[in-house]
């Protein structure tokens, strides 16, 4: 189980998370949806300790990871993997070597051992044939297959997604969202999707949490989000530009 | 304050950098190494000669001229140019040089990697960013500014003699003598070279890993890293200035 509780995050002027507190069970898929710089990733980034709350309290099943230690954080980083926006690969290894790195770190697998592991991940998102590749020779939705190979080379307990569909054309797309169905209905994993696609969200959601201004202003399963009157639910929804949606300033202006 | 907090994180990273260097980072980051080597050293060597060769020219040009008004005995000007050189010139405008060109190019590439969070990924891996990125550069900048130091001496002290034996007609092997060069002058210079060639990827690499935002963020820190760089050039060339006069120039 995923618990944030109270959790407040103030950068600079900006209150970026004010009092949030979610909880996800073992097993489920949460979406988080809300405004770009609404706080998504930076509420899902204090489960993995790479940013610290102002105040309130994480907790990893019964493990609080608030002020843990970076040494205390590794086993929690074993156990939970994050698929990063923006791919992430590292640009100075192939596909191959970025995919074994968890492996050589967390493991302690020997080079080729987790080489042969890590062709083995590239081949389950169909890309063992780019393995000797660099990540600058493949397009951004190649890039993201990899990132995702990656993340679960460890076989995690808890994933992260954070907008993991943005920029996949929508086959790939449908893919990873039956990748994140299937690890929780087969392997149990639980899983956090910070996301805008609405498509996705009504597919494979089992709660859904709307941030905005700092707050969960709403968070329940998707047919409450689907029916919900709230007035800046719905405009977020069918998408209007008019509505009581206020958009949150830029960090620093 | 923030001065203090800024030499206190780079003193920190600093001593990282060392502790991961003894726990093999080398050996295990050689490819990311090995092309730092060839970015921070090949690279530079260019520019290295340019700006060396242009000074040495310059510097022995305005002094024959002054030297022709007031005395004109030329013997002293190679020897004094070439211990000038070895003790202060090649190590310092190097390092200068280093830290525009390398230090603008840690900074950026690093803090492109902050930004896209390349970063973070690395720590989710369970691998130190100090270790995967700092460390290479660390070493590939402190051997190539001694190396670089040692080529841009020459370079200048070559330049300076083909415009005194060209325009003031001073014999090559006038010019060339090393007699008032000694061994401290040598480790007065390599010692400044070591200290900058250290001083530089730290300050840049800081600036770097320390950016935040997107691609202005990034402007910001390469800008930070240049300017800091140059500043813990200029402030180690007086330090160690003092220092080796203390140790070997007092009384000579």
């Amino acid at each position: 189980m995923i618990r944030f509780e109270n959790v407040s995050k103030r950068f600079g002027t900006h209150q970026v998370l004010d009092d949030v507190s979610l909880t996800v069970p073992k097993g489920r898929i949460l979406f988080i949806i809300g405004t770009s710089g609404a706080g998504k990733s930076v509420l899902v980034k204090h489960l993995v300790g790479l940013i610290r709350p102002d105040s309130g309290r994480i907790f990893l099943d019964d493990l609080e990871v608030t002020q843990l230690s970076e040494k205390a954080l590794y086993p929690v980083r074993k156990r939970c993997a994050m698929v990063f926006q923006h791919s992430t690969l590292f640009d100075s290894m192939t596909l191959a070597e970025n995919v074994a790195l968890p492996l050589l770190k967390h493991r302690k697998l020997d080079p080729e051992t987790a080489d042969a592991e890590a062709l083995r991940r590239l081949a389950q998102v169909h890309m063992e044939a780019s393995a000797r590749r660099y990540p600058a020779d493949i397009g951004d939705g190649l890039r993201k297959r990899v990132a995702i190979a990656r993340a679960l080379t460890l076989e995690p307990e808890y994933v992260i997604f954070d907008e993991p569909t943005t920029g996949l054309d929508p086959v790939a797309a449908a893919n990873v969202d039956q990748l994140i169905r299937s690890l929780s209905a087969d392997f149990g994993v639980t899983s956090i999707v910070v996301s805008h696609d609405l498509r996705s969200i009504f597919k494979v959601a089992d709660r859904v949490a709307m941030l905005y201004q700092g707050k969960v202003l709403l968070d329940g399963p998707p047919s409450a989000f689907r029916s919900t009157t709230d007035p800046v639910v719905r405009q977020f929804i069918e998408g209007r530009p008019e509505g009581p949606m206020r958009f949150p300033r830029a960090r620093g202006s | 304050m923030g001065l203090l907090i800024a030499f206190r994180d780079a003193l920190g990273l600093f001593f990282a950098t060392w502790r991961w260097t003894f726990r093999g980072s080398l050996f295990r980051q050689r490819k990311v190494f090995l092309r730092q080597l060839h970015d921070i050293g090949n690279r530079s060597v260019l520019f290295i000669t340019v700006t060396l060769g242009v000074l040495g020219v310059i510097s022995v040009f305005q002094v024959l001229l002054q030297v022709e008004r007031i005395l004109p005995e030329f013997s002293v000007v190679g020897p004094a140019f070439i211990q000038t050189m070895v003790r202060e010139f090649a190590p310092t405008i190097t390092g200068l040089m280093i830290a525009t060109r390398v230090g603008s190019g840690i900074a950026a590439e690093l803090g492109s990697m902050v930004v896209t969070e390349q970063v973070d990924a690395l720590r989710l891996c369970n691998a130190d960013p100090v270790d995967y990125l700092v460390a290479p550069r660390f070493w590939a900048c402190v051997l190539h500014t001694v190396l670089l130091t040692v080529y841009g001496g020459v370079v200048g002290v070559c330049c300076g003699a083909v415009v005194a034996h060209e325009v003031w007609e001073i014999p090559w092997t006038s010019f060339f003598s090393l007699r008032l060069v000694e061994l401290s002058d040598a480790a007065s210079g390599l010692m400044k070279a070591t200290a900058y060639g250290m001083a530089i990827p730290i300050a840049a690499a800081q600036a770097g890993l320390e950016t935040t935002g997107g691609s202005e963020g990034v402007g910001i820190a390469t800008t930070r890293a240049v300017v800091n760089a140059s500043f813990a050039v200029v402030v180690l060339d007086f330090l160690l200035s003092g220092l080796s006069f203390l140790l070997w120039f007092q009384g000579r």
